[in-house]
């Protein structure tokens, strides 16, 4: 019974993930004991918590067997344009912004969806091209002009600074979309379709689902979320400019391949993105901490996406192998 | 007899040369797209078009990323994606810059940096084609890990100590309006072009792209073909990298040449190279960059800022990947409502 219970353990996806999570804080603890107050990891917590919102949307896109290179423009285009009307009209509630954002965000993942899910245009090269097109968006809009944090007005930062039992409230968010986005994948149908289409487009085709429609979704989805994510970092960060936030889309899909979802569609859980996102945080943060390390920070990135996934690939290969033996053993 | 059975097997498809079909060629739409940005330029500006130092310095500002666009043709012929060339263009200037700093010859400087990049590239390569990785997660992380070494080595500071040759082979016009860079780029693109369209390798690389697996089962070495590829690309990456640094002057720092391999592939796709693979000609892409350095330059002339054409790019790539697919589209339609009908009667 015991070693059953262990064999599930190790069997579980994310294992490995919370192994390297458990020796780094360690490594943590041993070297930098002031890493682990906890005003630093409620403020680690608070900086994460956009790269949290993306990788959720771009989880939804690569379910499908799709990828997403413009949320970092639309992040961008979203912030400038909420912070702007924000800064114009300052009387009218925040709410609105937050909602004009997430309405803007979804035009744009709505743009992507249907290049891709009713032209047929390749994920890649059309978002590619959205990129370009919503980073410019965003200058024309802004003229090039930069917020500073004294035209933010205090109930459009609380969103971020906000406090809420200890925690920021721009974290609360993210975990409630965590949770959200889980109760989306796993018993909603729109979710389980996301999924069908990115592990079979022509079984699911037979079965009736219009392949074109959830792509546009997942898609919306995305942009949406990370529309809320660009009315967010200008929230926390006090600061907009349209060249904010390049390259984060990276870092969304980085977060996302650590926590194991698959890059050609239908494999991977929320649960992987909780945990990857945690030890992206710790990472960075613990990078920043050392002194002369932060040159570092590149090419470590870079090393574990590659160390991840050769360990996924290893695993995924062990588990093949041994389905294999126990059929073996069957017969 | 043996060569009567070659003869017999050989079956040559040659299609019939017409006229409306070869206008129609999407090479010679890209030429269309050429000329009508000249004469855009020529109209509203005239006495700048016809100053003898214009077109070359318009061409000339488009060569740095070009070498790049080459190599990227065959990675995309495989249906693969490389978007870390940025950084091996970086880190195989880094090399160069710091060979030239401990006094050693230029000549082996550049050897070592062309060699620097062929290994970044067969990094990638090996990762792809041995492992199975997925070519656009192995590269997005290379991409980190690239700059992240350059960052690591050089930190702030700014490497300065390249050969004089780099400045002339971008600046310098022969004869006063041809530039070097040019001449170099096309060498190179006839090169690529013979062994894209006459070698063996060549047909591999199409036929890969077209069907791995059946390739794979018709005995073609998929693994060393696409290792090839990878490292072709990390060596054209190095070879930008002697333009790049000639066009900044000379001087090399950690950030510098973000997003160059984005508008790489523009290039690429806007030259006519499917990127699910198997489709394209070397043709394509040598006239897209130079449609690309036209653009720009006839934006910023007409007072349009850096930003409005990021979204001029982002538009025409767009465009110019939907404008087949649409077409394929609409044939297609056309053909299932002539079947239909035929059914009916």
């Amino acid at each position: 019974m015991a070693e059953n219970i262990f064999r599930k353990i190790t069997q579980y996806r994310n294992f490995g993930l919370l192994v390297g999570m458990i020796i780094l804080i360690i490594l943590g603890l041993i070297i930098t004991p002031a890493m682990f107050t906890m005003d630093s990891i409620i403020s680690m917590l608070r900086n994460n918590s956009i790269y949290a919102i993306l990788a959720i949307g771009m989880m939804f896109v690569l379910l499908t067997g799709g990828i997403d290179l413009s949320v970092g423009s639309t992040l961008a285009l979203t912030g400038v344009v909420s912070s702007l009307l924000m800064s114009t009209n300052p009387g009218i509630p925040a709410v609105i912004w937050v909602l004009v954002s997430i309405l803007i965000g979804a035009l744009c993942g709505f743009v992507n969806g249907f290049l891709i899910g009713k032209l047929n245009m390749i994920p890649m090269i059309s978002t590619l091209g959205t990129m370009y097109a919503f980073r410019g968006l965003a200058f024309l809009i802004s003229g090039g002009s930069w917020l500073f944090p004294h035209l933010f007005t205090p109930g459009y930062t609380w969103y971020s600074g906000g406090n809420f039992l200890g925690i920021y409230n721009i974290t609360w968010i993210a975990i409630i979309l965590f949770i959200l986005a889980a109760i989306f994948l796993s018993i909603t149908k729109p979710g389980r379709r996301i999924y069908a289409i990115g592990t079979s487009s022509e079984s699911s085709k037979v079965s009736g689902i219009n392949e074109g429609n959830v792509k546009i979704l997942s898609y919306t989805l995305c942009g949406a979320l990370s529309g809320l994510a660009g009315m967010l970092y200008t929230a926390n960060h006090a600061i907009s400019f349209y060249g904010m936030a390049e390259g984060f889309e990276m870092q969304a899909i980085a977060i996302c391949i650590l926590g194991g979802v698959s890059i050609v569609g239908g494999k991977g859980r929320i649960d992987g993105i909780v945990i990857s996102t945690v030890m992206m945080a710790f990472i960075s943060y613990f990078i920043s901490l050392l002194p002369g390390l932060s040159v570092w920070q590149d090419a470590i990135q870079g090393g574990i996406i590659i160390i991840a996934v050769v360990i996924n690939i290893i695993t995924l290969k062990m588990a093949d192998k041994r389905t294999l033996k126990e059929k073996g053993a069957l017969i | 007899m043996d060569n009567k059975n070659l003869e017999i097997r050989d079956l040559k498809v040659k299609e019939k040369f017409t006229i409306k079909k070869f206008l129609l060629r999407w090479e010679m739409i890209l030429i269309y797209i050429l000329v009508l940005i000249n004469i855009v330029l020529m109209i509203s500006k005239p006495n700048l078009y016809f100053e003898a130092s214009t077109i070359p310095s318009i061409i000339q500002s488009g060569m740095d990323l070009s070498f790049m666009v080459l190599g990227m043709i065959f990675i995309l012929m495989l249906g693969d994606i490389d978007v870390s060339i940025a950084s091996i263009m970086i880190l195989s200037s880094m090399v160069m810059g710091l060979i030239m700093d401990a006094g050693i010859n230029s000549v082996i400087a550049v050897i070592c940096g062309i060699i620097a990049g062929g290994l970044c590239g067969l990094f990638n390569g090996i990762l792809v084609a041995k492992i199975n990785m997925p070519s656009v997660i192995v590269t997005i992380a290379t991409m980190s890990l690239f700059r992240g070494i350059v960052k690591i080595v050089l930190d702030v500071n700014v490497l300065k100590n390249f050969p004089e040759v780099f400045k002339t082979l971008s600046w310098h016009n022969l004869f006063g309006f041809i530039p070097l860079s040019l001449i170099c780029f096309l060498i190179f693109a006839v090169v690529f072009s013979v062994f894209l369209h006459k070698s063996k390798f060549g047909r591999e690389l199409y036929m890969i792209g077209n069907n791995k697996v059946a390739s794979k089962y018709s005995g073609i070495n998929v693994e060393k073909v696409k290792i090839i590829a990878f490292v072709s690309m990390g060596v054209m990456s190095a070879v930008s990298a002697i333009f790049f640094v000639g066009r900044m002057g000379g001087g090399v720092s950690s950030t510098m040449g973000k997003g160059y391999e984005l508008e790489v592939i523009a290039i690429a796709v806007l030259g006519g190279i499917s990127t699910s693979g198997g489709k394209g000609k070397v043709y394509g892409p040598v006239i897209a960059t130079l449609i690309m350095s036209f653009l720009s330059y006839t934006l910023g002339l007409l007072g349009v800022d850096a930003n409005t054409r990021k979204i001029v790019t982002g538009v025409i790539l767009i465009i110019a990947v939907l404008i087949p697919n649409i077409n394929k589209q609409l044939f297609k339609n056309i053909k299932e409502f002539l079947l239909s009908k035929k059914i009916n009667n």
